[in-house]
């Protein structure tokens, strides 16, 4: 092989990685080129004493932005020197919580900054409404929170991501800092429990246990820039915005038409509010009786919509046990359990029954339940039929069996007496 | 045509009335020669007949009793779980996705596939109890000593192989309790000195698979019988050439014997009867339950354990450890080495108070096992199921005190609508 040859072929592969090396950069490398550019410049000053900010900075989002420490500090990051570095119009050194505020608002309230990322602004107008926003901007109160107190102040984090102060799973923590602090929650005489409740209640089972980001969360229901508190004649229309199907049956019954004239708290009258306390099948008619007297036509009401959706619930548990019976037999299941879906889906409207009060509703539900809770036991009961007749092939068996053995043990003694 | 052409064909005609006449004749192969089973060529140039008339005047010792008759129940069981298997094998699907419904469709769509099944599970389990009974009585009878220790241990390979069996075939159910149940005793067997590299190669993955079931299939119906059936024969080859062991103070030269047939096999026939009939009751009265299928990232609720050594495995993972797994299985060995080093003749138990106390501490320790371990219903936490490779690769660790994460949970809705229904 020749000289030229040998040359030729390292041209040829090499010239892939030549073309990579002219190709354009993308914006993860980007992002890249500026993390490495913060890490090892030899001009920016500030990493040099700040390492520590420098790390938490660089875990956040904002990193990635091409936002630098002077961007929000101000000074003179060229420089060397303690002194000079902390110098010029612009240096704030570190911001208080009004600064924090209006620093955030600088780039967030801006909608030609923020609509690359997809992110709305308004935030500042927010805060400004929600009871935080008022405490800190109006009355001057520190103790209110400020942006950072809940997004972090260097590694700043997107609420998707799992590491976040503001993910769904920990949010609930970022409040209950304050929510549950007794001294400093005793000075606005708040209580201090609704972290506890809202872990123990339906909404917090389903998101800190199932991992059910559908859940709500502290900001679903008081909102998180704009916190505050719901008012009595919204509590359903809050609750409404997931369960949708209830809240137009509640304003459909008696007790939608009283908490529109703010004489009832809404859901919260029957479900309380961090607690979300469920009323189970058997407790509809105690329910009742807490406004109505126990002998009242309203209560006696109360009594029937409980025994409807209990014969409900059993039918639909006799159904599940029929079926798991038909499991363990061996059969396939697939047809039956879509049937016990249907029945289940037909089961959870009853609670609009138990927001609409409409008694025809009921009966028409419970029977549909009742009808398909039928169907699946009987196929059941089929099965066991069958099974039961599995075991009269045991008569043709002992009954051959034994009449072999009585017949070949006489021979077999006949055989001995011959023999002896 | 001329006479040289002729004489052939007569010759031929003359043969097949020959070969018919002989076809009605009442000898002991008449029916299976008038069916044309043995074809005249085939009947005259073998010596069929003359072969089964002299099985059928072998003549047995006269000591060879009932209690002998546990060799031959483990062979008809054998013989049930072949044809079984065979049947079932027609409709079984080896494969992770298609296991479980194949059961399905055997136990509840093809006709008596639920008996055949039943049959299987049952004589799988009778087998082993029938096999260690066999193993017993030779044992104690010092039946292994010089010149059947060969037989022996052939007879011990055949133990090794039926235990094999029931293990491979253990899993192919591929439900939740088979799964788990075949994850657990793996995982023991991977922590055992020297098994652990067998039970790495038998799993094929981290954690049990689609590969660990293929190779469990594949043993259980391919490896297996070959191995068993030249097993077998050469221990029925041995057993006919050093004949039943006589017990102590037999006089072999004085003993007339009794008949093979009719005497003997007229006894097999009724042990034989009665065994079946009790396989089939087994069958019939207790099939065993189907769980829910198979799934590696929820344990269930419960194990239920179907197989005797399942029960005696139970037993000794959860009350001795790894360590009381790895010595049992250790003292299993020093029953194969034990002819090796017991060669004197002699054969009553109070001569032999090593050996019977060797004999005694396996086949009663298996036996309480069975009873300890058939109790055992309880799952043992994921974490300590797994090997540490696959947990670290599949199952996070849960807190003390909480569930484990529902997103590895294929049934959290159904859990939260039950609870939602309460």
């Amino acid at each position: 092989m020749t000289r030229s040859m040998v040359l030729l072929m390292v041209a040829v592969f090499l010239a892939p990685a030549g073309a990579e090396l002219g190709a354009q950069p993308t914006p993860f490398a980007d992002a890249l080129a500026q993390q490495r550019e913060i890490l090892i410049d030899p001009e920016y000053s500030c990493v040099v004493c700040h390492t520590e900010k420098r790390r938490a900075f660089l875990l956040g989002t904002h990193s990635e932005r091409g936002i630098r420490c002077h961007d929000c500090h101000g000074g003179d990051p060229t420089a060397f020197e303690r002194g000079p570095a902390h110098s010029g119009a612009d240096y704030i050194g570190t911001p208080d919580k009004f600064q924090t505020v209006e620093l955030c608002a600088s780039c967030h309230e801006d909608p030609d900054r923020m609509r690359q990322y997809g992110l709305h602004v308004g935030q500042l107008a927010e805060f400004r409404t929600s009871r935080h926003g008022h405490l800190l901007l109006e009355q001057g109160d520190t103790n209110a929170p400020t942006c950072s107190d809940c997004h972090n102040s260097h590694t700043i984090l997107p609420p998707n991501d799992a590491r976040s102060n503001v993910y769904p799973t920990n949010i609930v923590m970022t409040c209950a800092r304050c929510h549950e602090d007794q001294a400093l929650m005793s000075r606005y005489g708040l209580p201090t429990d609704q972290v506890r409740e809202h872990r123990a209640s339906a909404h917090g089972e389903a998101l800190f246990e199932r991992q059910n980001f559908a859940a709500p969360t502290c900001v679903d229901c008081h909102g998180s820039h704009a916190a505050l508190p719901p008012q009595v004649m919204q509590i359903a229309d809050v609750c409404g915005q997931c369960h949708v199907l209830v809240r137009r049956a509640f304003y459909e019954g008696p007790h939608g038409k009283t908490a529109l004239a703010g004489t009832l708290l809404g859901c919260t009258s029957c479900h309380s509010n961090h607690g979300t306390e469920r009323v189970r099948p058997e407790q509809i008619g105690a329910t009742c009786t807490v406004c109505h007297d126990a002998d009242s036509p309203q209560a006696m009401l109360g009594e029937e919509i409980e025994e409807g959706v209990t014969r409900a619930a059993r039918e639909l548990e006799s159904a599940r046990a029929a079926i798991d019976q038909l499991a363990r037999a061996g059969h396939r299941t697939g047809d039956i359990l879509f049937r016990h879906e249907t029945a289940y889906t037909t089961y959870r409207q009853l609670a609009q029954v138990q927001h609409n009060l409409d008694l025809v509703l009921l009966e028409d539900l419970t029977r549909q339940v009742t009808s398909i809770s039928t169907d699946i036991r009987a196929a059941d009961e089929v099965a066991a039929e069958h099974r039961w007749e599995h075991k009269l092939i045991l008569i043709p068996v002992w009954f051959l069996a034994l009449s072999a053995i009585v017949l070949a043990w006489f021979k077999l003694n006949s055989l001995k007496k011959g023999a002896g | 045509m001329n006479d040289s052409e002729k004489q052939p064909r007569i010759r031929w005609l003359a043969q097949l009335w020959a070969d018919l006449k002989a076809s009605t004749d009442p000898g002991v192969l008449a029916v299976a020669r008038f069916l044309g089973l043995l074809y005249g060529p085939i009947d005259r140039k073998l010596p069929i007949d003359q072969a089964f008339r002299k099985m059928l005047r072998y003549r047995l010792p006269s000591y060879v009793s009932w209690r002998h008759a546990f060799g031959g129940i483990t062979y008809l069981l054998f013989v049930v779980l072949v044809v079984t298997g065979v049947l079932l094998s027609f409709y079984y699907r080896p494969s992770p996705q298609e296991a479980y419904p194949s059961i399905q469709y055997i136990v509840s769509e093809v006709p008596l596939g639920w008996l055949v099944r039943d049959l299987h599970v049952w004589s799988a389990n009778f087998i082993v109890i029938a096999l260690l009974a066999h193993m017993a009585r030779v044992f104690f009878a010092a039946a292994y000593k010089p010149p059947r220790e060969s037989n022996w241990l052939v007879g011990i390979l055949l133990l090794l192989v039926v235990l094999c069996f029931g293990g491979t075939g253990y899993l192919l159910p591929w439900d939740q309790w088979s799964y788990w149940t075949v994850t657990e005793v793996l995982d023991t067997i991977s922590k055992a000195p020297l098994l652990g590299l067998f039970a790495d190669v038998l799993r094929g993955d981290v954690i049990v698979s689609g590969a660990t079931l293929g190779r469990f299939f594949a043993l259980h119906v391919i490896v297996l019988p070959w191995a068993a059936f030249a097993l077998l024969i050469f221990h029925f080859m041995l057993v006919r050439k050093h004949r039943i062991a006589p017990p102590p103070g037999a006089r072999l030269a004085e003993d007339a014997g009794i008949p093979f047939f009719p005497n003997h096999l007229l006894r097999t026939f009724i042990v034989g009867v009665v065994v079946l009939a009790v396989t089939f009751s087994a069958a019939a009265l207790f099939p065993r339950p189907v769980g829910d299928p198979a799934d590696p990232f929820e344990l269930p609720t419960e194990i239920v354990s179907s197989w005797v050594v399942v029960d005696v495995s139970l037993g000794l993972i959860r009350y001795l450890g790894v360590w009381g797994f790895s010595l049992f299985t250790l003292l299993g060995f020093t029953l194969i080495l034990l002819p090796l080093v017991d060669r004197k003749p002699e054969q009553r138990l109070r001569r032999r108070p090593l050996a019977v106390a060797i004999g005694l501490l396996f086949f009663g320790g298996y036996l309480i096992l069975w009873l300890v371990g058939h109790q055992v219903t309880s799952v043992q936490s994921g974490a300590e199921l797994r090997s540490g490779e696959a947990a670290e690769q599949v199952v996070p660790q849960p807190a003390p005190g909480e569930r484990a994460s529902p997103q590895f949970s294929s049934d959290a809705s159904a859990a939260t609508r039950e609870e939602e229904q309460n």
